[in-house]
């Protein structure tokens, strides 16, 4: 316990945390009494019960849904935030790496509003056909969803209580700043091959998605996101900073750079996620052309938003960086 | 149209089956016109809400138009019973501090109708029912004929072709029941399939084709046409 | 919008239904209007810190003596001047004198012919025609300590009474405006000299050393080599300083956060249980709904698009009305539990700040909370059996 807990943003996302994490627990029992007694075939009362609890969890889960997408972002504002308390830090990404439990924190989180997208796509085709066809997927992806849940409550509470107030942690030059010299970059890539890395796969992603290549869809946008996070850090981060030595995927969220973060991160993830859910229910033999709208949407406002940056840089100073 | 086959409807009492309905078999042909007799209890409200989907039956199936109504998951059934099914109801069941204009607009409200087209079919529907010149009254404003034209608008509005009514004239003196009869005359000159449950014996004045079927303990005791 | 039935009948439900809703919106409005009066407070505050710690020093050098603070040499100030990086090395004399057992005043000395590494003494310096002020002994004074003076008859000068016993006569020059009030409203601006006799200082002690360090990065190196001067000297940069401001309005706002969330989780109950008894009322309405053709997802969708509307009418509503109290009105009551009323009237005005943050906190803690406790209660009612209108 230390005075982080009574900074408001954290009483107030502890206090969000704790509700979600009680509806989820709810719905978690409701949701296994659906898959043990489901039986679309019987006029039992029982089944007219579970009939209507299936609404019942729709409505959970959309409102965790929609929640925690808001409180994902208050999150990372929350981190931000918190800098200006924990000693070394500048931005968010000291305070997230202040222990271990940081990072799969994050990552937890987005995995979660993925399936909670996921299931509400299950549910939503389920509720258009007249049998529940979806109906056993849909209660295991629900399932899961709440399992993350409970995972994401404990590394919440793991990740804030291990921040340690009187130990000074990295601030991001530190942490994305090649110090060492080694190359940070993966594959043992340089820029301008990260780069051509970076525009063939969004071209390879709009085009497997566009020829209907669910395989290749899956495996180039999985792929154009890991490349797209490094890009992001080592080179159109340098152009939103005007700095070539400022490496961070989180001072791009500060109001000096107009809160560009958000826009560019939260394209990248809708792009990615709507992508997937194509691909995921494509296999499950349903089209939706709205995800796949969205997914191409979503990936070509990234790509322009951070290929502008580095546009108006060129034309504005008549060099590169 | 509508056809009803081995119908069952049972409460279980200290695993005794109590049974509304047992075994019923009908069939209903598009544009006919159905009277359903009986005393209260018989059982003919219930069979008139498995029709419409209102309630479920125990087993047995209901079919109309080709679709199993009773098996069909909520968002289905209620989408078939905006478009398919008008229903009457005994106390007219119109929504209280809305005006009549708006009440008729209930059922296509579900449908993502545009608002301006909700209200011209809705006019529409009052005009048929003659009760146009009191669209902008509220129900506590209107007298119970007023209010049972209003109810025969709004299972109007959606155009459908089963129209239910459940003791539609409990509520009325003879002068409009009169009128209501007249306006299920007009209705099966439309071509509507009409099934109406009753216990009034006004009924037996009706001047055009129809079929009494009388049940009587939950089971159909004769079928007359008339 | 305009051309949708389902927002039409949303709004004729509302205003059909507004009887019902008015407590509830009222209770709501009142709820939030507390809480962001409290949060728009402190971070109107720490806004205003924030702006006056931008202009202070980024280093002050203390000497510490017995783990308190004492004066220090002002010799100190030649060897700081050697470490390589440091800018406008200045002394300070600053500390409290007490008119009487409650008010005091903030007494700085200044050496005005030096250069300052406090950004509001320069624009005074600036400002202020020195030749005609250094001519005798006189002071420059906050708006705060000129009203104490005046209800005291001293108009034109002052006796201060110094530690060791004597009369110290000096004269007023011109008072402050309050731009930053909460720091210069009880302020007393007095050549170093004066200041050091008023306060009982030594002529070669002064109370501390403050500087600048204009890059960023050399902060640590500076700090360390500050540090080793001396070993009984403490180092104070400026972002400890913003921290424990941080931490001290964290107490305030936290604490009353917490003791707010015990509100919110009885309203929370309230509502939960009001919405439980008005569904037997709504039943007969909700099943006619349903046996004219609603699905149990159009009228879920009905009744939470009415929750929503209700939560952002009580949120806009509630924060507005706070944003008057506040800015407007100048929070009456309130404020005298973030300032503390005791001293002179060290306060004018708070300065407007719209934080998003602030503002996204209210709403997400009441939009959890309201949604939350009305979810159950409204699945309830959206899944009532249609037969029950028969």
């Amino acid at each position: 316990m230390n005075e982080l807990f009574l900074n408001n943003y954290v009483i107030v996302y502890l206090f969000s945390e704790t509700v979600l994490f009680l509806m989820a627990l709810y719905a978690f029992f409701k949701d296994i009494v659906i898959l043990k007694y489901w039986d679309f075939e019987s006029f039992s009362a029982r089944q007219l019960k579970l009939e209507k609890q299936g609404y019942l969890l729709s409505t959970i889960a959309t409102f965790i849904f929609a929640l925690k997408f808001i409180l994902l972002i208050y999150f990372v504002y929350m981190i931000d935030s918190l800098s200006i308390i924990i000693p070394g830090a500048m931005c968010g990404a000291g305070v997230i790496s202040a222990n271990s439990y940081g990072m799969p924190l994050l990552f937890i989180k987005l995995t979660t509003i993925f399936t909670f997208l996921l299931f509400l796509t299950l549910n939503n085709l389920d509720l258009k056909a007249k049998n529940y066809p979806l109906l056993k997927l849909k209660s295991w992806v629900l399932l899961a969803a709440l399992l993350l849940i409970f995972l994401e409550s404990f590394f919440d509470l793991s990740y804030l209580f291990n921040i340690d107030l009187s130990v000074p942690v990295s601030c991001c030059s530190a942490l994305f700043g090649n110090l060492e010299g080694a190359n940070p970059l993966p594959f043992g890539l340089n820029i301008k091959n990260l780069l051509i890395l970076y525009y063939t796969l969004y071209i390879a992603s709009v085009l497997a998605i566009l020829l209907e290549n669910r395989f290749l869809t899956a495996f180039t946008l999985i792929l154009f996101a890991i490349i797209s996070y490094y890009a992001v850090v080592y080179f159109f981060g340098t152009y939103i900073y005007q700095l070539p030595t400022h490496k961070c995927p989180f001072c791009m969220m500060q109001k000096e750079y107009y809160y560009v973060g958000y826009l560019v991160w939260g394209s990248l993830f809708i792009g990615l996620f709507f992508g997937l859910i194509w691909v995921i229910i494509g296999f499950l033999k349903y089209k939706n052309k709205t995800a796949k709208q969205i997914a191409i949407a979503s990936i070509s406002l990234f790509v322009v938003l951070c290929s502008s940056y580095v546009l108006f840089y060129y034309l504005k100073n008549g060099v590169f960086l | 149209m509508v056809i009803i086959e081995n119908l069952n409807k049972f409460y279980e009492i200290d695993g005794q089956k109590q049974y509304i309905l047992n075994g019923i078999n009908l069939s209903v042909q598009k544009g006919e016109c159905v009277i359903l007799k009986g005393v209260s209890g018989s059982g003919k409200t219930t069979l008139l809400s498995i029709i419409a989907g209102l309630d479920k039956p125990s087993s047995g199936k209901v079919i109309i138009d080709g679709e199993a109504v009773s098996k069909l998951p909520d968002m289905h059934l209620s989408k078939f019973r905006a478009k398919k099914i008008g229903i009457v109801f005994q106390n007219f069941n119109l929504l209280e501090g809305v005006n009549l204009l708006d009440n008729t607009m209930v059922p296509l409200i579900a449908d993502k109708i545009g608002l301006k087209e909700a209200k011209d079919k809705a006019l529409n529907a009052l005009k048929l029912a003659n009760i146009e010149h009191k669209a902008n009254k509220i129900p506590s404003e209107l007298s119970g004929g007023e209010k049972q034209r209003g109810a025969i608008a709004r299972a109007l509005v959606a155009n459908p072709n089963l129209i239910l009514c459940d003791e539609p004239t409990a509520n009325l003196d003879r002068e409009n029941s009169l009128k209501f009869i007249s306006a299920l005359k007009k209705l099966h000159s439309m071509g509507k399939t009409l099934i109406i449950a009753t216990h009034d014996p006004i009924f037996e004045e009706l001047d055009f084709k129809h079929k009494v079927v009388e049940i009587s303990q939950g089971k159909i005791g004769f079928a007359v046409d008339a | 919008m305009k051309n949708n039935s389902f927002f039409y009948f949303l709004t004729l439900n509302l205003l059909k239904e507004k009887r019902r809703y008015a407590g509830i919106v009222i209770i709501s409005s009142l709820l939030i209007f507390l809480l962001s009066s409290v949060l728009f407070i402190s971070s109107s505050i720490k806004q205003t810190l924030n702006y006056t710690l931008k202009a202070q020093p980024d280093f002050i050098v203390q000497n510490i003596k017995g783990g308190k603070v004492a004066p220090i040499n002002s010799n100190m100030v030649n060897k700081i001047l050697n470490i390589y990086g440091v800018e406008k090395v200045t002394k300070r004399v600053y500390g409290r004198y007490f008119f009487d057992d409650k008010y005091s005043t903030l007494i700085v000395g200044v050496d005005f012919l030096d250069e300052q590494s406090n950004k509001n003494l320069e624009t005074l310096i600036n400002s202020t025609d020195l030749k005609q002020f250094l001519s005798k002994e006189q002071m420059i004074i906050g708006q705060g300590v000129k009203n104490y003076l005046k209800t005291h008859y001293y108009n034109l000068e002052y006796n201060f009474l110094t530690p060791d016993g004597q009369m110290k006569n000096i004269k007023i020059f011109k008072t402050l405006s309050s731009k930053s009030a909460i720091i210069s409203n009880d302020e007393t601006i007095m050549p170093l000299k004066s200041a050091q006799k008023v306060l009982g200082l030594k002529e070669n002690k002064i109370t501390d050393i403050a500087l600048n360090v204009p890059n960023d990065s050399e902060w640590q190196t500076v700090k360390a080599k500050l540090q080793s001067l001396n070993f009984n000297i403490r180092v104070i940069s400026k972002k400890d300083m913003q921290k424990a401001y941080e931490s001290l309005f964290n107490y305030k706002g936290g604490l009353f956060l917490v003791l707010f969330l015990i509100v919110i989780a009885t309203f929370s109950l309230l509502l939960y249980l009001r919405y439980t008894l008005a569904a037997s009322l709504e039943r007969k309405e909700i099943a006619i709904l349903r046996a004219v053709g609603w699905s149990i997802k159009d009228v879920l969708k009905l009744k939470f698009l009415e929750n929503i509307f209700l939560v952002i009418f009580a949120f806009i509503l509630g924060s507005s009305l706070a944003y008057i109290f506040v800015f407007v009105l100048n929070a009456p009551l309130l404020k005298n539990i973030f300032l503390g009323g005791s001293n002179l009237t060290n306060f004018a005005k708070f300065t407007p700040v719209v934080d998003y943050g602030v503002l996204s906190t209210i709403f997400i803690i009441f939009t959890v909370a309201f949604l939350s406790s009305v979810l159950i209660p409204v699945w309830k009612i959206a899944v009532t059996e249609p037969k029950e209108a028969l």
